[in-house]
């Protein structure tokens, strides 16, 4: 079973280009997050480059120093690398937790439909629809000392609904198949039906739900961050640029410690479209069959 | 604001009033009406969900609004006797903030609904909230509607065409540009844009919304002044907002390709550019409408940024500023104008697409 899945995986990745490139540009994000203690003891050179006055203040890029240093003679290549870590935890962590809730939701609304579906995606759809972002801000005055965990399930609050959205439309396509019906018919229990018929089929869009939460995650806590009502005590890419901004690296024209984390955010962003957008290419017929590069 | 109290219930009074028969005849026979009020009902349901909410989220922020009050009179002033416990129970009264948490609920709920009072603000007290934010609302549906427009247009028609060219070189790039910067926050653009056009170039202005040396009004130096200031910030929303909309028509033209209809048209002898415009792109941007109500949510969630980045007097700014006062009737009577008016957005899009699709009475 185990290599089955394996194998599927295999072969869907080889049918897009596109969640191919996604993929890959994740898993050298990830790779690089792994290894970032590594990589800062390695700018340090003995030293540990994001200590407070580690090196002298405002120096410009150089060959010693990447991408320069900041307020505090911190070096930013080593910020940065830290901070992408950070920010790939918090959307790991939220987009996790917000794919095991809408799931939850999307089968309970989806297969048992009716009212509880009724209300459920009433629900979701508001918080689809309405300005969340200012939830979130009254969320963030709870967050001032917070662990990167508690970020997680704080930005996983607002990030659930994207993932149920996409999982319920797919659920209430799938429940009406004959193999359900079949699996109906020879008196299967509910659990057993969304366990080994709808579950195994729904992987993608599972996986297409992770994605965008995590996306949407990220996306919530920069925002906050870069009004300066970010958590206390989490440095992640979104902190590194509010930082920029309220030090004046602007008018300084200290642009490496705007422009790269932007650029990385960027890049994680459309890494994780890729992935969406190919999982759909390649498992949505309608779009498969015309669907050019 | 509007009436938006219980309000599905209203609508079941007037069908029961009348004999049951009548009314569903009737609804039968007009099911353009029908529709309507289901919507209209939803809309309803959905506004008072949203609200309450947005008003048990706040309330349970902790921070003391009347606590802070006294605290900014009191460096105000430079006055420094203790606020006495009568003092302190009239503010109460006067910010809602009496009895429990259903109590000032219901009082809220009355109150903005009935009379549309907010309750005081406190980063400008005495004045009410709902006029701080009339104040700040035209900026914002000036910057914001104009944009979310301007970059609706945009991506319908260039990711149609793009949809329609699949495989030529310029629609590749187009979509893989689009893919990348898709969910790119507007605020990265905003930022980058401010440091090359104002602080490098020192071509446009960086903060505020006009020359403050102008006198307000309607003149043309005025304007000219006010459209120079938005130019930023309307800018880095129509970019990203044009590629997001170029990623969706693309995905809903291309699947239109293949139907029959448009086989048709083809052997007909119909021109290319007739057969795009008037078969395939009617039916992708008549769901791109609907979807263009739902996007504003979002939309403002960004425009919240930029008008901060940019100082900006609309709403956005105005949330931030009462946020670091915690001057929670404002914080909320933004939070209630934004959601009022997405919602209400939503809803008179899907009205009107009715009378803009042909195949609407099909719909249930």
């Amino acid at each position: 079973m185990p290599m089955r899945l394996l194998h599927a995986v295999v072969r869907t990745i080889r049918n897009s280009r596109r969640l191919a490139t996604g993929l890959v540009i994740l898993a050298a994000m990830i790779l690089v997050a792994l290894f970032s203690p590594l990589i800062i003891k390695l700018i340090g050179g003995g030293t540990n480059p994001i200590e407070v006055a580690a090196y002298e203040k405002w120096l410009v890029p150089s060959a010693d120093h990447l991408l320069g240093t900041d307020q505090f003679g911190r070096d930013v290549f080593a910020m940065v690398i830290k901070a992408l870590s950070v920010s790939l935890q918090i959307g790991a962590i939220a987009g996790l937790i917000s794919t095991v809730v809408g799931v939850i939701v999307a089968f309970v609304a989806g297969y048992k439909g009716g009212w509880i579906d009724g209300i459920l995606s009433t629900f979701t759809g508001i918080l689809l629809v309405i300005p969340t972002f200012p939830l979130l801000i009254a969320l963030s005055a709870y967050a001032k000392n917070v662990t990167l965990f508690q970020v997680g399930v704080m930005i996983s609050i607002f990030a659930w609904p994207f993932a149920a959205k996409t999982i319920r439309s797919q659920v209430l396509s799938l429940r009406t198949r004959p193999y359900v019906d079949l699996a109906r018919v020879t008196k299967a229990r509910d659990m057993e039906i969304i366990v080994t018929e709808l579950l195994p089929n729904l992987l993608p869009f599972i996986g297409v739900g992770f994605a965008s939460s995590a996306l949407g995650a990220i996306f919530g806590l920069v925002g906050l961050e870069v009004i300066g009502l970010g958590p206390g005590g989490v440095i992640d890419l979104g902190q590194i640029i509010y930082n920029a901004i309220t030090t004046g690296a602007l008018t300084l024209g200290a642009w490496p410690m705007f422009v790269v984390p932007i650029a990385l955010l960027t890049l994680l962003f459309a890494a994780l479209n890729m992935v969406n957008i190919g999982l759909e290419e390649v498992y949505n017929p309608r779009l498969r069959g015309v669907a050019g590069e | 604001m509007t009436a938006e109290a219980p309000p599905v219930v209203t609508v079941d009074k007037s069908q029961d009033s009348a004999p049951p028969s009548g009314v569903r005849a009737w609804l039968s026979r007009h099911p353009l009406a029908a529709y309507a009020i289901r919507r209209f009902g939803l809309y309803l349901v959905e506004l008072w969900g949203a609200l309450t909410i947005a008003f048990f989220f706040f309330r349970l922020m902790p921070g003391d609004p009347v606590r802070t009050l006294i605290q900014t009179l009191q460096q105000n002033y430079i006055y420094n006797a203790q606020a006495s416990a009568e003092l302190i129970a009239r503010y109460r009264t006067e910010f809602g903030l009496d009895g429990n948490l259903f109590v000032q609920y219901v009082k809220y709920m009355e109150k903005l609904v009935l009379h549309g009072d907010m309750g005081p603000s406190l980063i400008n007290y005495p004045t009410p909230a709902q006029t701080v934010i009339l104040r700040s609302l035209p900026w914002t549906i000036g910057l914001l509607g104009i944009s979310a427009v301007l970059a609706w247009i945009f991506g319908v028609v260039i990711g149609a065409i793009a949809g329609w060219r699949r495989g030529k070189l310029g629609s590749t790039i187009t979509t893989n540009l689009a893919i990348a910067l898709a969910h790119v926050p507007f605020f990265f653009v905003a930022l980058i844009l401010v440091y090359v056009f104002a602080y490098t170039l020192g071509m446009l202005p960086a903060r505020s919304a006009y020359d403050s040396s102008i006198a307000p009004g309607i003149t043309p130096e005025f304007i000219g002044s006010v459209l120079k200031y938005g130019l930023l910030p309307a800018l880095s929303i129509v970019v990203i907002g044009t590629f997001g909309w170029i990623l969706s028509t693309r995905m809903l033209m291309v699947p239109i390709l293949g139907e029959d209809y448009l086989v048709y048209a083809e052997a007909k002898g119909l021109k290319g550019s007739r057969i795009l415009t008037r078969y395939a792109l009617r039916n992708c941007y008549l769901p791109q409408i609907t979807a263009f109500g739902i996007s504003l949510g979002f939309i403002f969630n960004g425009n919240v940024l930029v008008e901060q980045l940019f100082n900006y007097p609309g709403l956005g700014t105005t949330l931030v500023t009462a946020i670091q006062q915690l001057d929670f009737n404002t914080i909320l009577g933004v939070t209630n104008i934004a959601i009022f008016s997405v919602l209400t957005a939503v809803l008179l899009l899907d009205l009107l697409l009715p009378l803009l699709d042909p195949r609407v009475k099909y719909w249930k």
